[in-house]
């Protein structure tokens, strides 16, 4: 009775809170590995969502298996349900194509195409519709500008996106990922190949990208989260240990384990 | 022994390895040429072959061969670069990789007169098509799929898996993320590797002896079942003739200008690699 009563408020709870993602009794193994072990977690709508935990302890896996990007994998076994918008995602005949557009990534390391900076930005939408010369301008502009870039190229939109430095590649990939219009941005440690400087600039782009999307940030850099995140996850040998609001988190962790990675960056699960 | 004296034995022992293969390369290329131009001149490229080949020139041999090169790289280039892709984006399965490997590797070792004698029974005596230069082109273009599919398979297989996921993680279809990312360069690879299929097929005899080729008498072919001449089989039949100097002479030539052929394959196949190992993934 008492679970049906959750499940019954955990629904009405997502038609309020749209394109919001909802996990449950999540097991990811690759063959006889076991790496994510029955998570069940909410990810908050136009929050920065913000994956912590130690190396190796599953974050990018659990962040993979949203956007079913792991979906080729070899050996892959995935079990439980990720609500999106009320959808199941893990079905077997899920349109990916379309969840992709709706759930985006940026990748640890910016990969962009051997393609003009331009053409970086249109690389996925392109794809998606027939764009006249006007509207590919348009487009280019607008996401460059959202993903602050449009002031340091707007004069070179032609040379090769190979020219710019990596900070800059990694906000060419956010514009590239913005301009398909999704309604998440997954991103996987965006800025652990990155120096300092470019490091803040994406911090900043995404506190300012929050009002529009919902933001699930994977990062193994504490300080990070402290300036950044919204809501706290902690992961560590493929188990959620605690989650809940930053300010809570960093102040009073339920958990002894959460309190020692916080505060001294070690893990003792 | 001294462990510098036994450093500059080693070392003497390379060079001279070095120097006897370097040498007997020089030996041949200038022998071949120093004789070669002698009896090759313009009217040698352009006239047709008279007497059993001991008069005239090369013309219709150079056409026959261009032909079958021709029709080889149109067979062979779309079928190794479908089966690249096939390999490196669809099969995830260890064992089918091993077995396709081998299958690549097999047919690689297969000795070129065995594909002269496969095409013989299957085309030309069960299908009945008699000599026929299509034929030839059919049978060079199994015979150098091998190298085709390994040069487009290894560019493709040099692409950053991260490419793949970022194209797919934009919402493209598998389909689109091959023509975007994949084929680009498939096609570079597998042109590198098509010339040098075609710098090895052009140069082959025993493939097309008796199912493409006819030894004298050979003009354009009117239709695909037709025979051509050839520039391998025609220094083969020149070199049976070897007692009369005339015949000798023209076969220093026709092998002139086949290397030259060849030449001009490998050459443009390693420019096109100069060209592409620039452009970065």
């Amino acid at each position: 009775m008492e679970t049906a009563q959750k499940i019954i408020e955990n629904i009405s709870e997502n038609k309020i809170h749209q394109h919001y993602i909802s996990i449950s009794n999540l097991n990811v193994s690759f063959g006889s590995q076991h790496i994510l072990k029955n998570i069940s977690l909410n990810f908050q709508k136009n929050k920065v969502n913000c994956i912590v935990g130690p190396s190796g302890g599953g974050k990018s896996t659990l962040l993979r298996s949203i956007n079913r990007i792991n979906n080729d994998d070899y050996n892959l076994i995935i079990n439980g349900s990720i609500l999106f918008n009320n959808e199941e995602i893990l079905i077997k005949n899920k349109d990916l194509t379309k969840l992709r557009k709706e759930i985006g990534m940026v990748f640890q390391s910016p990969c962009v195409f051997p393609k003009s900076i331009k053409e970086n930005v249109l690389f996925g939408i392109e794809n998606h519709s027939k764009l006249s010369q006007a509207e590919k301008d348009s487009i280019v502009e607008e996401n460059l500008k959202a993903a602050s870039l449009w002031d340091e190229v707007s004069t070179r939109l032609n040379e090769s996106a190979k020219s710019l430095s990596i900070g800059q590649q990694q906000r060419l990939c956010i514009a590239r990922t913005l301009a398909v219009k999704p309604k998440i941005l997954l991103m996987d440690e965006p800025t652990s190949s990155l120096d300092p400087i470019s490091t803040e600039a994406i911090e900043v782009l995404m506190n300012r990208l929050k009002a529009e999307y919902t933001i699930i940030l994977v990062t193994h850099n504490i300080s990070q989260a402290k300036r950044i995140a919204d809501e706290l996850y902690f992961i560590c040998e493929g188990e959620l240990i605690e989650s809940g609001s930053k300010d809570v988190l960093f102040s009073n962790p339920k958990k002894e384990q959460t309190r020692t990675y916080l505060f001294n960056g070690t893990c003792n699960c | 022994m001294d462990r510098k004296l036994k450093n500059s034995i080693f070392k003497m022992l390379i060079w001279a390895a070095a120097c006897v293969a370097i040498g007997i390369l020089v030996f041949l290329i200038t022998v071949l040429f120093y004789k070669g131009f002698q009896s090759i001149s313009v009217d040698f490229l352009i006239s047709e072959s008279k007497n059993f080949g001991s008069e005239g020139g090369v013309f219709y041999q150079i056409i026959g061969s261009v032909l079958l090169t021709l029709c080889a790289a149109i067979i062979s280039f779309p079928l190794s670069l479908g089966f690249a892709i096939y390999k490196s984006e669809y099969v995830k399965n260890k064992y089918l990789q091993n077995f396709t490997d081998t299958i690549i590797y097999s047919l690689n070792g297969i000795p070129s007169i065995i594909f002269g004698i496969f095409g013989l029974i299957l085309f030309v005596n069960f299908f009945n098509t008699g000599v026929s230069w299509f034929v030839g082109g059919i049978i060079l273009a199994i015979m150098i799929l091998p190298t085709v599919i390994l040069s487009s398979y290894q560019s493709i297989n040099s692409i950053p898996n991260s490419y793949r996921e970022n194209a797919l993680s934009l919402g493209l279809t598998k389909w689109q993320v091959i023509k975007t990312v994949i084929f680009p360069r498939a096609i570079s690879g597998g042109f590198t590797g098509l010339l040098l299929g075609l710098a090895r097929a052009i140069g082959e005899t025993a493939p097309i002896m008796f199912i493409a080729t006819a030894f004298s008498g050979v003009t354009f072919p009117n239709g695909l079942f037709e025979p051509v001449s050839s520039l391998p089989t025609h220094i083969l039949s020149l070199a049976q003739q070897a007692t009369n100097p005339d015949a000798l002479e023209n076969a220093w030539g026709s092998s002139l200008v086949l290397i030259l052929l060849v030449f001009s394959f490998s050459i443009s196949a390693f420019v096109r690699r100069l060209q592409y190992s620039k452009l970065k993934y």
